[in-house]
């Protein structure tokens, strides 16, 4: 199978160096054939009904963490606000 | 035997009956880390300050009489993709290499509360996507058993810091075999639990449903007393399970007679180098010749299992890696034009390429065409794979395999070449597909002097038959060695 790199590149907001993609590219292909060998299994609903997971209601907390301490680690802070660049023309 | 790598269940002791002080351990690991770290290079972040700091408050606190955990006071390191507040947690990635959690994972919480002195971060491949922790943004770990080699990954500083004797202990994270697989590299011991026996709560994602957080020791009792630590059900974590844990510590009876033991001959077949066979043999007929009962069993999906593995983790990492774009946290690109060019500059410039190259895999997989060839028949195999490790469970107690097909690689011997590099997870994926718990426990070295591994497999939740096994063996060859560095 032919890996179109450039397009997967794009799907997962990514870019490849000119230099790199070749290479890039030549492993994929390598790595796709090791993957696709998987024996072909009857269809069955992929849900499984020993899992663990017990959901629990969403509920809000406030006051746990102050607005500084949640915006201390984002790169760009104006006025208590994540910045971005203009998004609506 | 200097404090630095006396086992961490006679530091308890030593502690508990005031024969040292926690600051003079502590004193004692971190001039260890002064002498050897330049060397091993397993910590990305060293908190000095806070464990003398720490180590004071708690001999403080044992002056006073007041009733302590058995770790408290013990130096600990972290992985450095496990939350801690005020603490760097880099994931060893250019893109959290600045990030500072407000909170503390759930572990952290629970080892805090338990006195623990956190001796600092350990290196690790970036975001766990490696087997060899070369992929590391920052540096490259090297084997204390020979530092040409690597120590394994992801949790390589993990696993080099524990054999140095540059931490009593340290939490890994194992989502293939990165808690496993290095340990077996470094002569250590290292436990994968049964997914959702610890909780994930503050573990930085890679494959949601296959990772999960344990410890790593120098020996079996120590590796139970961390594990006692940190398990438990976590109303933070929606895959945690709601079970009673005993004290495995204190449960362990490191007895084998009569235990059933499973040969599965698939972990035996092709590419299985002869001295780690030998060795695992050798060791099995240990434990028959002291009273367990051995035979040959079968699973036979084993040889898909890591097709399977690199499906779905990548396809699970591809959409846990979408949160990293710029903007609430982490590294930002510096010129871009626009939204779209900024998430992809930004990524771009903060991934290292095997981070890429799993994500873009992902990416394959799930996309429109291609998910029923490939994710779906993934996940149909795992649920084979599962079946078949219940059926064998009807009639073994645990199953003996190789931890990893060979000893540790030599660094950049196979950085170049994927196939070859996830091929050294073939006989740890198939653990955590099926969500069972797992050690690695040295059982002999090389021609070269390098440590093998023996893996030890057990039922869902059934860790105190790991732990036994484990602990009889231990006994019965007289302790683990350590590294001369």
């Amino acid at each position: 199978m032919n890996i179109d790199i450039k397009h997967i590149a794009k799907l997962s907001r990514l870019r490849i160096e000119d230099e790199k993609q070749e290479k890039f590219e030549s492993d994929m292909q390598k790595i796709v054939e090791m993957v696709e060998n998987l024996p072909d299994i009857e269809d069955a609903p992929l849900l499984d009904a020993g899992n663990p997971m017990t959901l629990r209601k969403d509920k809000a907390e406030t006051g746990k963490y102050t607005r500084d301490e949640l915006t201390a680690n984002a790169p760009h802070v104006t006025a208590g606000c994540l910045v971005v660049p203009k998004t609506v023309e | 035997m200097e404090l630095y790598n006396t086992n961490g269940y006679e530091l308890s002791e030593m502690l508990r009956t005031k024969k040292i002080s926690s600051a003079e351990l502590t004193e004692a690991v971190f001039s260890r880390i002064d002498s050897v770290e330049q060397s091993v290079g397993a910590y990305v972040t060293l908190d000095k300050e806070n464990s003398v700091r720490k180590a004071k408050e708690v001999d403080d606190k044992r002056s006073r009489g007041e009733e302590l955990s058995p770790l408290a006071g013990i130096p600990v390191g972290i992985k450095d993709n496990i939350s801690t507040k005020g603490l760097l947690t880099t994931c060893s990635s250019k893109m959290l290499s600045d990030y500072v959690p407000p909170f503390n994972a759930t572990v952290m919480d629970k080892l805090i509360k338990q006195d623990v002195v956190v001796t600092g971060k350990l290196n690790m491949d970036e975001f766990a996507m490696g087997s060899s922790t070369e992929t590391s943004y920052f540096k490259k770990t090297k084997n204390p058993y020979d530092i040409s080699r690597i120590p394994g990954g992801s949790s390589g500083g993990s696993a080099a810091a524990v054999s140095a004797g540059e931490a009593v202990m340290t939490l890994g994270s194992d989502t293939g075999g990165s808690i496993r697989q290095p340990a077996a590299y470094c002569g250590v011991v290292g436990l994968k639990p049964t997914y959702g026996a610890v909780s994930r709560f503050g573990l930085v994602a890679f494959a949601s449903s296959l990772d999960q957080i344990g410890p790593i020791g120098r020996c079996v009792k120590d590796t139970a007393m961390l594990f006692d630590a940190i398990c438990g059900y976590d109303e933070k974590d929606a895959t945690s399970a709601n079970i009673k844990h005993p004290s495995y510590l204190n449960s362990m009876n490191g007895e084998v007679k009569g235990l059933k033991i499973g040969i599965p001959k698939e972990y035996f077949s092709k590419g299985i180098d002869n001295s780690v066979k030998t060795a695992v043999l050798n060791a099995v007929k240990l434990l028959e010749n002291n009273g367990a009962l051995v035979k040959e069993v079968s699973l036979p999906s084993t040889d898909y299992a890591l097709n399977a593995y690199y499906i779905i983790s990548s396809a699970e990492a591809s959409s846990n890696l979408a949160r990293y774009d710029g903007v609430k946290y982490g590294y930002r690109a510096k010129d871009y034009d626009g939204l779209i060019d900024m998430y992809e500059k930004t990524r771009s410039e903060g991934f290292g390429d095997e981070v890429k190259r799993r994500i873009m895999l992902g990416t394959f997989v799930l996309s429109s065409g291609f998910y029923d060839a490939y994710y779906k028949k993934a996940r149909l195999l795992q649920r084979r794979i599962s079946a078949e490790f219940s059926d064998v469970f009807s009639n073994v107690d645990v199953l003996c395999a190789p931890t990893v097909p060979t000893t540790a690689f030599k660094i950049g011997e196979n950085i170049d070449n994927p196939i070859k590099m996830y091929a050294t997870d073939v006989c740890t994926v198939t653990i955590n597909i099926a969500g069972l718990p797992a050690m690695s426990i040295p059982c002999g070295y090389d021609d070269k002097g390098l440590p093998i591994g023996l893996q030890l497999i057990a039922n869902k939740f059934d860790e105190q038959t790991l732990f036994n096994t484990a602990e009889c063996y231990e006994n019965l060859i007289g302790g683990f060695k350590h590294p001369e560095l």
